[in-house]
C-alpha cells in the first residue's frame, strides 16, 4: 500500500507514491535525493536529521513523509544559493565550528531558524538553542562562538 | 609568507556546511542492495540451526547467509610487544557460539534496507543460553568464552624493573587503591558503514568503507577474505567522526564484502544508532590496583599495578594495545626507579573492546595521577608540590623509562606552571576555603599526562605540476581533523607555493600509496613529515639546478617525488586544572572550569588544534559527567541509545581554557607530536583529583567515575 504526497521541498514541488511508514529523512534523502540531511540515531536524540517544516525546526526521522504531504520543507541545500555560504555557514567556517561535519546541516538548520525568532540572543540563550543537537567533535565552544557572530551581522544586514 | 603556525580557517569546510559532502550513506551505486544483520539476543550462547525459510518467502529478499555460507576466516588479531596473545579472532558470522549479546549471527541482504530488517526479524536461530561472564576480576574461575583459552586469559603482559620488592620493603610509606574504570561508547554521530561491489570480470572487489584510512581495513579484509591485495580496493569517503572506533574494521564489514562476491551483487551496509551501540567496539573497561612507595621527602621510590582488562568476547587487531599503552604510560611524567606492572587482558561476554580516543592513555593518566594525589595527602604535600619532586627534569631527555619506552622531549614543569597560572589555582584555593566555611564542596584538580603518539610510517607522494599546481597524496586519512589545510600549509611553507595552489588526495587505496593511517595522534608527525621529506627532495632537486620547485617543474613538465617517512614514538604531554562544585543537596557535580595545557610540539595550525583541545576535552567531561557502558547481570548493554547513553550538550559546557607549550620532537622535520588526545587523557584525571579534593572533608578518598548525581549524593551523608 502507497500513498500519493506532494512536498514543497527548497521551493519545488516534489511528488512521490511512498510507504506509509517511510521516514520523512528517508524520503529526503532517498527518494528526493538530497543527502545534506543526515541520519544520527532516528530516536529523535541528536538532531542530525533537522529540517524545517514551515519554517520550524524537526527532527526528520521522527516524522512520516506522510507527515509532510502539503508542507513546506527546507534544508541545509536551500541555506546558500549559488556558490556561497549563509552567513551562519561563514561563521562556522571562521570559528572552526566543525570538525567531521555530520552533525552540522542539523545545526545549521536549528540556528537558522533559532535566529529569526531571537535576533540577539544571550550566550544562555544560544546553548539552550543548541541543546537538542548533538556533536561529538568540536566540544561546542565554536559552535556558540560562531552562532553570536553570525546573530551580529545578520543584524547588520 | 610562512603558513605553518597560522590560524587559517578549513578549506574543506564548503562541502560540510552546504551538505555536499559524501558520507557512505550518500554514495550511490546502480543495482545497489542493502544489508540488515540477524544479532544474537543473548550474551553467550551455543548457536543451533539457522532457519532463514520465512525470511527467504518475502518477496524482494535476495539472501539470507549465516557464518557457515561464508568461506571466511576471523578478523586478524593483532600483539603486543611482549605480551601473550590467545588467537581468538572476531568471526565474520558467529560460528558455534554466541559471545556477545549484538554479535552478527546471519546477514540478510534485500532490495531495502526496511525489507531486509523485516526479512531479519523472521529468521528463526536456535540458542542454547549458557552462564555469561561479566566481571574481569572474578573472570579467571568463570566459564570459559573460548574452550582453547585457560582462565579466559586473552592478553598477558608484565614487567618488572628495579627491586620494587626491597623499595617498598624501605619505604617511609605506601599507598594503595583499587579502581574501576568503565566502558565507554566512542559514539560517532556517524555510526560505521561499508558498500562493496565485486567486478568478476577482472576479480577486484572494491569495498567503500567509513573508516579512519583505506590501508588497515584493507589488510584486515584482505586476510579474512583470503584476498590478495591487488585483488582489493578500498575507498573512504567522507567520514562523520570515528575518535578511535573505525579504525579496525568490523565483522559486518568483511561479510558484506564476502557476500558481494557470493552473491554478485554490490551491497551497502548502513549501521544503525542501536547496532552501534551493541556491536561497534567500545572504550575503556579496566580494573585496577595500583600501589606507590614513598620516600619521606615525596620521592617515589617503587610503583606496583596489576590491569584487569575488560577485553570482551574477541580480539580485533588492536584490541590488546589499549591496555598495554595503560601499562607502558603507567610512570606518567614521573621518574620511578623501580616497577612491577601486570595485565591480564580477560574475555568476557560482552562486545569487544578497542581504540577510543586516548586508549590506553586516560587509563593510565587517571591511575598515576590519582594515585599521586592519594599519596600528597597521605604525606600531607600539596599535591602539585608532590609531582615537582618527581618529575623526570628537562635535561632527562631522551629519557627512557623502567616501563621500556623512550620519552623524546618534554618540559613537564614548565606545562605543569602554565596550567596552575591559567586555572588560578591559588585564587580558587582561597575560593574553596571560603566556601568550605560556607558549607558548600569545591575541589581544585591537577591532571598530568603523558601521550605516546606517531610511531611506525607513513607515505606521501608529492607532484608538481608544470602550472605550479601541487597534488599531494598522502597515507593519512581525515575524519574531521582537516588534513585538507594542514597538510596543505605545509606543502606550501616546503614548496613555496599558496596553500590554494595545493591539492591533497587521501582514502582511496587504488589512488594514494601504501600507508597506515590517522590514528594515535599520528597524521601531523607521521603524514606530515613524509611529506615534508618529499618536498625537501624536490626542493634539493630545484636548488641543484638554480631553480625554484615551480621553475623546475614547468622547466620539466612536471616533477615528482615519493617519500616514506619512519620514527620512532613522540611524547605529547601537558597538565590539565580542573575546579568542580558538588551541590550539596543533591550531590549534583558542575565542572566550573577546566584550564588545559598541551605540549604537542610544534603546531602547524593553532585555530584547529584548538579545535582538537576543545572536543577531547569535552569528552573527557562526558567521561566524567554521563558516560558509561551498562551491562546488567545477564550482559545486555542497558544503555543502548542517546537517551541511556548521554553525551554532553552546550548547554552543559564548562569554562574551557588552552594554551599550547611546544617543546619540539627531534625525531621529525616538524618537530610535531601529537593534540588529538590530550583533552580526553588529561581531563578525566584533572577532574577526578578535583572531585577527591571537594570529598576529602568527608572522609572519602576515591572516586570512580563517571561521578553522577546518584553516586555523590550517598558520599554526601
Amino acid at each position: 500500500m502507497t500513498r500519493q504526497i506532494a512536498v514543497d521541498l527548497n521551493g519545488l514541488v516534489v511528488e512521490a507514491e511512498v510507504e506509509p511508514r517511510l521516514l520523512l529523512s528517508d524520503f529526503i534523502r532517498h527518494r528526493a535525493g538530497l543527502h545534506g540531511t543526515h541520519v544520527g540515531c532516528e530516536q529523535g536524540v541528536c538532531g542530525a536529521c533537522t529540517v524545517q517544516l514551515d519554517g520550524a525546526p524537526v527532527r526528520s526521522c521522527l516524522l512520516l513523509a506522510v507527515q509532510a504531504d502539503g508542507h513546506t520543507l527546507r534544508t541545509v541545500e536551500s541555506l546558500a544559493p549559488g556558490d556561497g555560504l549563509h552567513p551562519i555557514q561563514a561563521a562556522f567556517q571562521e570559528t572552526h565550528a566543525l570538525q567531521c561535519g555530520f552533525c552540522t546541516p542539523g545545526f545549521l538548520m536549528s540556528i537558522e531558524a533559532f535566529l529569526r525568532h531571537r535576533p540577539d540572543p544571550s550566550e544562555d540563550e544560544i546553548r539552550e538553542a543548541l541543546a537538542g543537537n548533538l556533536c561529538r567533535c568540536t566540544g561546542y565552544r565554536a559552535i556558540i562562538e560562531a552562532v553570536g557572530l553570525a546573530a551580529e551581522r545578520l543584524r547588520g544586514a | 609568507m610562512t603558513w605553518v603556525g597560522r590560524p587559517v580557517p578549513r578549506r574543506e569546510d564548503a562541502r560540510f556546511l552546504r551538505g555536499e559532502a559524501t558520507y557512505l550513506d550518500d554514495l550511490e551505486l546502480p543495482g545497489l542492495l542493502e544489508a540488515a544483520f540477524v544479532r544474537s539476543p543473548f550474551a553467550h550462547a551455543r548457536l543451533g540451526a539457522v532457519d532463514a525459510g520465512a525470511a527467504l518467502a518475502l518477496p524482494g529478499v535476495v539472501a539470507v547467509l549465516a557464518g557457515s555460507d561464508l568461506d571466511v576466516l576471523p578478523l586478524p588479531v593483532g600483539g603486543v610487544e611482549g605480551g601473550v596473545v590467545a588467537d581468538a579472532g572476531h568471526p565474520v558470522l558467529a560460528r558455534g557460539k554466541v559471545r556477545y549479546a549484538g554479535e552478527a549471527v546471519a546477514l540478510v541482504v534485500a532490495g531495502s534496507r526496511a525489507l531486509a530488517e523485516d526479512a531479519a526479524e523472521l529468521v528463526e536461530v536456535d540458542y542454547e543460553p549458557l552462564e555469561p561472564v561479566l566481571d574481569p576480576r572474578a573472570a579467571s574461575a568463570g566459564p570459559l568464552v573460548h574452550d582453547h583459552v585457560a582462565e579466559n586469559a586473552l592478553v598477558r603482559w608484565s614487567r618488572v624493573h628495579g627491586d620494587p620488592e626491597a623499595a617498598f620493603a624501605a619505604a617511609h610509606a605506601a599507598v594503595a587503591q583499587s579502581f574501576h574504570i568503565p566502558r565507554l561508547v566512542a559514539a560517532p554521530i556517524e555510526p560505521r558503514g561499508a558498500i562493496a561491489r565485486h567486478e568478476p570480470e577482472v576479480d577486484i572487489l572494491t569495498v567503500w568503507c567509513s573508516a579512519q584510512d583505506p590501508h588497515r581495513p584493507l589488510a584486515q579484509l584482505g586476510h579474512a577474505l583470503g584476498r590478495d591485495r591487488d585483488r582489493l580496493r578500498v575507498v573512504v569517503p567522507d567520514v562523520g567522526g570515528a575518535f578511535g572506533s573505525k579504525g579496525a574494521v568490523g565483522p559486518e564489514v568483511a561479510a558484506v564484502a564476502a557476500a558481494a562476491v557470493e552473491l554478485g551483487v554490490p551491497i551497502r551496509w548502513t549501521e544503525d544508532r542501536t547496532e552501534n551501540f551493541l556491536a561497534a567496539y567500545q572504550g575503556r573497561g579496566l580494573d585496577a590496583d595500583v600501589e606507590l612507595a614513598l620516600a619521606s621527602d615525596g620521592r617515589i621510590l617503587a610503583l606496583r599495578a596489576a590491569l584487569y582488562a575488560d577485553l570482551g568476547g574477541y580480539l580485533y587487531a588492536t584490541t590488546a594495545v589499549a591496555p598495554h599503552t595503560t601499562a607502558m604510560l603507567l610512570c606518567g611524567t614521573y621518574r620511578i626507579p623501580a616497577v612491577d606492572v601486570e595485565v591480564v587482558g580477560v574475555a568476557t561476554t560482552k562486545v569487544p573492546t578497542g581504540p577510543y580516543r586516548g586508549a590506553g592513555r586516560p587509563e593510565a593518566a587517571f591511575l598515576i595521577e590519582r594515585m599521586v594525589d592519594i599519596a600528597a595527602g597521605e604525606l600531607g604535600l600539596d599535591p602539585a608540590e608532590l609531582r615537582r619532586r618527581n618529575f623526570v627534569p628537562p635535561d632527562a631527555f631522551p629519557y627512557q623509562t623502567p616501563l621500556g619506552w623512550t620519552y623524546d622531549s618534554g618540559s613537564f614543569e614548565r606545562c605543569l606552571d602554565a596550567a596552575v597560572e591559567l586555572g588560578e589555582v591559588e585564587r580558587r584555593r582561597v575560593e574553596q576555603a571560603w566556601a568550605r566555611a560556607e558549607g558548600r564542596v569545591l575541589g581544585v584538580g591537577v591532571g598530568m599526562y603523558v601521550e605516546r603518539a606517531a610511531g611506525l610510517w607513513e607515505s606521501a607522494d608529492l607532484r608538481v605540476e608544470a602550472d605550479g599546481r601541487a597534488v599531494v597524496r598522502t597515507g593519512s586519512s581525515p575524519h574531521g581533523q582537516g588534513h585538507e589545510t594542514t597538510f596543505a600549509q605545509i606543502a606550501a611553507d616546503e614548496l613555496g607555493v599558496d596553500p590554494e595552489a595545493v591539492e591533497i588526495v587521501w582514502g582511496d587505496s587504488g589512488e594514494v600509496p601504501p600507508g597506515i593511517g590517522t590514528f594515535a595522534s599520528r597524521s601531523v608527525a607521521m603524514g606530515g613529515s613524509a611529506l615534508v621529506v618529499a618536498a625537501r627532495e624536490l626542493a634539493a632537486r630545484a636548488t641543484q639546478a638554480g631553480l625554484s620547485v615551480a621553475e623546475l617543474a614547468a622547466a620539466e613538465g612536471g616533477v615528482e617525488a615519493s617519500a616514506r617517512f619512519e620514527s620512532g614514538l613522540v611524547f605529547a604531554s601537558g597538565a590539565y586544572v580542573a575546579v568542580v562544585e558538588i551541590d550539596r543537596p543533591t550531590g549534583r557535580l558542575r565542572v566550573l572550569s577546566v584550564a588545559a595545557v598541551d605540549d604537542s610540539g610544534r603546531i602547524v595550525n593553532p585555530l584547529l588544534a584548538e579545535g582538537q583541545v576543545l572536543g577531547a576535552t569535552v569528552q573527557g567531561l562526558g567521561q566524567c559527567l554521563v558516560e558509561e557502558a551498562v551491562h546488567d547481570e545477564e550482559g545486555q548493554l542497558r544503555t543502548a541509545s542517546f537517551a541511556d547513553y548521554s553525551l554532553l550538550t552546550a548547554a552543559e559546557l564548562p569554562a574551557i581554557e588552552g594554551r599550547f607549550v611546544e617543546t619540539p620532537s627531534p625525531l621529525n622535520p616538524l618537530g610535531a607530536k601529537g593534540i588529538g588526545e590530550g583533552g580526553a587523557i588529561a581531563t578525566p584525571a584533572a577532574v577526578a583529583n578535583a572531585v577527591a579534593d571537594a570529598l576529602a572533608p568527608f572522609g572519602v578518598r576515591h572516586v570512580d567515575p563517571p561521578f553522577t548525581e546518584a553516586k555523590l549524593w550517598r558520599l554526601l551523608r
